[in-house]
């Protein structure tokens, strides 16, 4: 949401989340290199590249586990949105976290001096049709690639190009990723060390996720079932004073999308529940100075009428909006981005 | 995230996830058993 171009849109909330998250990297991977070393020095250079292949390796598998727990956990406590509005440097940084230890892995072989060995595994066509043996590299490879897809579509300029909603599918191929990431692993290192702790990190990784989104899943359905609508289609929403003030209401069209009923003393309007942006849902953000404000990045709107304040162009959807019997009833029919529909109510 | 992506994100996750659990459990169930120390042999004989 700029007036000028910048390549990246620094704030000083997104300075203090890189600097925690470059230490928090940086913390880990030297610690995991040191007590290493430590415990059992390395006799030569390849096992030196040994361990930081591990360290590097196992620091993007926690990253990833954070960056996919992050959405779900955001919807269960809002406390997590910090974490979330700037998840997009989080995956960037994994994605080269990723690249570190896939080149780590050729100087493996280069210290050895067998490259061509590597060549070699990921063209032994007959190992593709085994389960254990299948070239776990490839995996790994396919997962980096997509990646640096997500990593390089990242950007705004991105998400504007392709859309949102396009961009949102783009990007959920995170999930793929994070799968073969899980299975690289499982047909890999853990079929040649015994460590315990490969598959305890892999299965308390894997279900950690899985059961986060199941969870929000259940919550996010019971909304999705949505209201029925009135004999005349409007929905009611509740009573005024059931609306927390400078806060909102989501209601959901049965098989439609989500509509956000915001209250602002006694201005009652409705918005669509789909950021401009990033299709963020705003029905889960406040009034702050007087603009409905996404909670994911900040975007703001007038509740009056959806538009972003001056000099921004961005426009949502709003929804008619009635009192019938002291209730809060919204039309499901969209007006055209931009239309005032707000009401007021007696206070 | 609209509704669409919502309704495919249901469908596909219990998919997603049931095929990586399995992955992992096979992987974990068929892996070769620990080398034995040659103490051990020694033990045995």
């Amino acid at each position: 949401m700029s007036v000028g171009f910048k390549a990246v849109q620094w704030s000083r909330e997104k300075v203090i989340y890189d600097g925690i998250l470059l230490a928090a990297v940086t913390l880990y991977i030297s610690a995991f290199i040191g007590i290493s070393h430590r415990i059992e020095p390395p006799k030569d250079l390849p096992a030196a590249i040994d361990v930081r292949i591990r360290a590097f390796g196992t620091c993007a598998f926690l990253m990833m586990t954070i960056i996919l727990s992050i959405g779900p956990l955001a919807r269960l406590n809002p406390w997590f949105r910090k974490l979330l509005f700037n998840r997009r440097h989080f995956g960037v940084l994994t994605f080269f976290i990723a690249l570190a230890h896939a080149w780590l892995m050729i100087e493996w072989y280069q210290a050895q001096g067998n490259l061509p060995n590597l060549l070699a595994e990921l063209t032994t066509w007959a190992d593709y049709g085994k389960f254990i043996g299948f070239p776990f590299k490839v995996i790994g490879i396919a997962a980096l690639l997509l990646l640096f897809l997500l990593a390089a579509t990242s950007h705004d300029f991105w998400l504007s190009f392709l859309s949102p909603p396009v961009w949102k599918w783009l990007h959920m191929t995170i999930y793929a990723a994070y799968g073969l990431v899980v299975l690289h692993v499982a047909l890999g290192i853990m079929q040649y060390d015994r460590n315990p702790t490969i598959p305890l990190m892999l299965a308390a990784g894997f279900t950690v996720v899985t059961v986060l989104h199941l969870i929000a899943a259940r919550r996010e359905r019971a909304i999705d079932r949505g209201k029925p609508e009135g004999s005349d289609g409007w929905i009611a929403a509740g009573a005024p004073g059931a609306i927390p003030d400078k806060g909102a209401l989501i209601v959901s069209v049965p098989g439609g999308e989500r509509i956000a009923v915001f209250r602002d003393g006694t201005e009652i309007g409705a918005l669509s529940n789909l950021c401009s942006h990033q299709n963020g849902p705003i029905g889960e953000g406040r009034i702050i100075d007087g603009c409905v404000t996404c909670p994911w990045h900040g975007w703001q709107y007038r509740l009056s009428d959806g538009c972003a304040p001056p000099p921004f162009i961005e426009k949502l959807a709003t929804y008619p909006v009635r009192i019938r019997n002291g209730v809060v009833e919204v039309s499901p029919h969209a007006l055209p981005p931009g239309t005032p529909a707000s009401i007021h109510v007696p206070s | 995230m609209r509704r669409a992506h919502r309704t495919a994100h249901r469908m596909l996750w219990p998919v997603l996830a049931l095929l990586v659990g399995l992955g992992l459990t096979m992987s974990l169930m068929m892996r070769a058993p620990p080398p034995v120390p040659p103490a051990a042999v020694e033990g045995q004989r």
